[in-house]
């Protein structure tokens, strides 16, 4: 590559990578109480609508979820206890986020699973693919390549 | 008696799709290539069968004729004529019926275009796999999903359908661009099989199908970013897509369908990949039966969900009998599926197209396993656990990203091989465009490091995509947008736009809820909001409470909250601002106390959502774009060598 392509380059990857830094040092983590007990609510789901957030949802269960959260933000309880508490009062599928334990981790596990397989094959298919590539060219192959060129 | 004529029209419509079915079987088996013809006859009567039933339907819908069981269940006297149109897809039985019309309607078109080439075997054995598929839903509709029963004594009103399905006119278009979708697949899958069964697995098929499977993918497209949209305009949380199950079971088609698309150029162009877009179609074709299938046996909770039924099982079937004729003609015509080309490198045309095809096929499988997760689990040992957004979005949000990589990075590559060097020549501007959306959303106020990096990608693919269009103009002028390749970079940019409009919409959302007296004014991400008057009315049985409320700089608006006679909980109707930088979405939370003129008003100010809906509509623009025929002529293979 020349000189000129490589500066070019070189201009483009500090503007990205500058502006990826600052982004990222500029999205501050969850801090305040009321920032936590917000994520929290966003997973914890409405358990009479359908498919909805505490957070979106109306239902006045929702609303008394939304004040039991701050509550229990408030008390200082950790996310997790705070988690498990609703899913006993209210049931497991609250919990918008599959647990990591028990037969549930599969759907985490699973698809890491099937990704690195594909991906394996993938690689394999180019090996295989690479090494079967010196096609050996017969008279025949000649002859029809040679009379096209004529033609043209 | 409209009755009677829509259970004789779906007599009809049976009766001419077995009598089409049987009338090719026979002409297949006999070889006697004079009797294909007649088929047309049968495919004519069943088309005028299933149009005879949905008028009827409709006139019953129109004329509010109660005596049928249908209309009295979902209908009423003070429904507004084009939702009582609508209706006739807003429940179990008449969305079948829509079904039914828009698969004679594809097989009647299918049969037009085909008519001089009915003789063929191919398109012999597709149209009669697609008839087959007719016999199944007209049976449904002739006995189990019965549209036409009729009550002995007619109700003086109906009951109505759910009052979110009738008041915003999206709802009278989404489910009709779906199912032109949805049941569009249904083509390209008849003639997957007929290439499989006549053992013409070359190349010729795919050419044929193609205009059909862009049709079915763009009217796909179309349809779920419709339905987005209503559930943005009318649901009320602010959002517009939930990772519902119904939501994902529109989208796995589209999934397998778009990575269809892509693998099917490599096959074009270099005759590999024949049994993966095989398996590509038959999958897409199985799991719309499938989404059919969990939309209408009432196994999940979702708020599309029809009222359960007996269907299950019977839809069940059919999925499983796709799946084993599938499997099955994939393995009995195995030795001719090989191909023999080979794929020289990764960095190339057809490795991008690969790398495509595993993102959006695991993408596939992690929609697919998320969503019937909860149904296995509960099946094994009974418990009750959910997968939600917060799942969907941590398992999908990184191959959304690698996508956008892909589809920057591929039309920058050659066929067979690309050289480090060409790819730092030609990448380039694209990848400086990137970088400087980057930096404009950062000085705009973006934070954090995988909102910016996937806004700079979308950045990247548009780059790419017009320095595409831009070198193809230069010879062929405007047409440079037409044909494959040129729709397929229009599709791109618009996929773009609806992926900064997602990101910043999703990343960059700002809310408030306040109570608010006449006069007072409330503060969200530099909008003001002034709650103006309560308006408080009953339009019919309906109490309507509206909030007049003025937002800084654009006008007013009045968000409002119904209570239905017929319905337990008060619906509210958001009223959004809209502009392209950003949306004002204003709900009512509830309905205001009697004796107070206090409102409670939940604010969301939502950057960018405006752009989804246009990439929407430029991704449309591409597909027919792409329909329209290149005007340069296919180069072979055996050119380019020459050459």
């Amino acid at each position: 590559m020349n000189t000129r392509l490589w500066v070019s380059w070189l201009c483009v990857m500090i503007v990205a990578c500058g502006s990826l830094l600052v982004a990222a040092v500029a999205e501050d983590p969850p801090a305040t109480e009321a920032q936590r007990a917000y994520e929290i609510k966003a997973t914890i789901l409405c358990p009479v609508c359908d498919g909805q957030n505490v957070l979106e949802s109306n239902a006045p269960v929702a609303t008394a979820i939304r004040a039991q959260v701050d509550e229990l933000v408030e008390q200082g309880r950790s996310d997790e206890e705070i988690r498990a508490w609703m899913a006993r009062q209210y049931g497991s599928d609250v919990n918008a986020i599959p647990p990591r334990t028990g037969i549930a981790s599969l759907v985490w596990i699973v698809p890491v699973f099937v990704a690195v397989v594909s991906i394996g094959a993938l690689v394999f298919a180019f090996v295989r693919w690479r090494a079967g590539r010196e096609l050996e060219v017969s008279d025949e192959d000649l002859r029809i390549v040679r009379a096209l060129r004529e033609k043209k | 008696m409209t009755a009677f004529l829509g259970t004789v029209g779906v007599g009809l419509g049976l009766v001419g799709a077995i009598g089409g079915a049987a009338t090719l079987a026979m002409a297949l088996f006999s070889r006697r290539r004079e009797h294909h013809r007649r088929v047309f006859w049968w495919v004519g009567a069943m088309t005028a069968g299933c149009v005879l039933a949905v008028l009827a339907m409709e006139v019953g819908l129109l004329r509010d004729d109660f005596s049928m069981q249908y209309v009295a269940a979902n209908s009423t006297r003070a429904t507004p004529w084009l939702y009582k149109i609508a209706t006739l897809w807003g429940a179990l039985e008449g969305s079948l019926l829509l079904w039914a019309l828009v698969l004679s309607g594809y097989v009647t078109a299918v049969s037009i275009s085909f008519r001089r080439r009915i003789e063929d075997r191919l398109v012999a054995w597709a149209l009669l796999t697609m008839l087959a598929v007719c016999v199944f839903f007209f049976g449904l509709l002739a006995a189990p999903a019965d549209p036409f029963g009729t009550l002995l004594v007619a109700p003086l009103d109906g009951d109505g359908l759910n009052p979110l399905l009738r008041n915003h006119p999206l709802m009278a278009i989404h489910p009709v661009m779906l199912y032109l979708g949805y049941v569009g697949f249904t083509v390209p899958f008849g003639f997957a099989v007929a290439a499989l069964i006549t053992g013409r697995v070359g190349e010729g098929w795919l050419v044929t199908t193609r205009v059909w499977t862009l049709i079915a993918w763009g009217s796909l497209t179309v349809g779920i970013l419709l339905g987005a949209w209503w559930s943005y305009e009318v649901l009320g949380w602010g959002g517009y897509w939930a990772w519902d199950p119904v939501e994902n079971a529109s989208l796995l088609p589209w999934l397998t369908g778009t990575a269809f698309l892509h693998s099917v150029i490599v096959q074009e162009r270099r005759g590999m990949l024949r049994v993966w877009n095989l398996s590509l179609l038959l999958a897409t074709f199985a799991l719309t039966i499938f989404g059919t299938f969990l939309t209408r046996s009432g196994v999940i909770d979702s708020v599309h969900e029809f009222s359960a039924s007996s269907l299950g099982p019977l839809l069940l079937g059919l999925f499983a009998a796709i799946l084993v004729v599938s499997v099955a003609l994939i393995g009995w015509r195995g030795d001719q599926l090989r191909s023999p080309g080979s794929i020289d490198s990764p960095v190339s045309r057809e490795g991008a197209f690969l790398a495509n095809n595993l993102l959006f096929t695991l993408f596939a499988f992690i929609v697919l396993l998320g969503t019937v997760f909860p149904l296995i689990v509960e099946a094994i040992n009974n418990d009750q656990l959910a997968v939600g957004r917060p799942y969907f979005d941590r398992m999908l949000l990184p191959l959304g990203v690698a996508l956008l990589l892909v589809m920057g990075i591929a039309p920058l590559l050659t066929w067979r091989s690309t050289s480090a060097h060409l790819l730092g020549n030609r990448a380039l501007g694209p990848a400086a465009l990137g970088a400087l959306t980057m930096a404009a959303a950062v000085w705009l106020g973006a934070e954090g490091f995988g909102p910016v990096l996937g806004i700079g990608l979308g950045g990247f693919v548009i780059g790419s995509a017009v320095r595409h269009l831009v070198l193809t103009a230069r010879r062929q002028g405007w047409r440079a947008a037409t044909g494959r390749a040129g729709g397929g970079m229009v599709a791109h940019i618009g996929v773009s736009l609806l992926a900064f409009g997602f990101i910043a919409s999703t990343s960059f959302s700002e809310e408030g809820e306040f109570q608010l007296r006449p006069g007072e004014v409330g503060s969200v991400a530099g909008h003001q909001i002034r709650f103006v008057q309560l308006t408080d009315e009953m339009d019919g049985p309906n109490r309507v409470v509206r909030a007049q409320i003025e937002v800084e700089g654009r006008g007013i608006y009045a968000p409002a909250i119904t209570q239905y006679p017929t319905f337990g909980r008060p619906i509210a109707t958001p009223s959004v601002a809209t502009s392209l930088v950003d949306d004002v979405y204003l709900s009512l939370v509830a309905i205001p106390e009697e004796n107070s003129d206090v409102v409670v008003v939940r604010v969301l100010v939502e950057p960018l959502v405006g752009w989804i809906w246009v990439g929407g509509f430029v991704i449309a623009a591409g597909t027919v774009l792409a329909i329209v025929p290149e005007r340069r002529k296919r180069h072979s293979e055996m050119e380019d060598i020459v050459a």
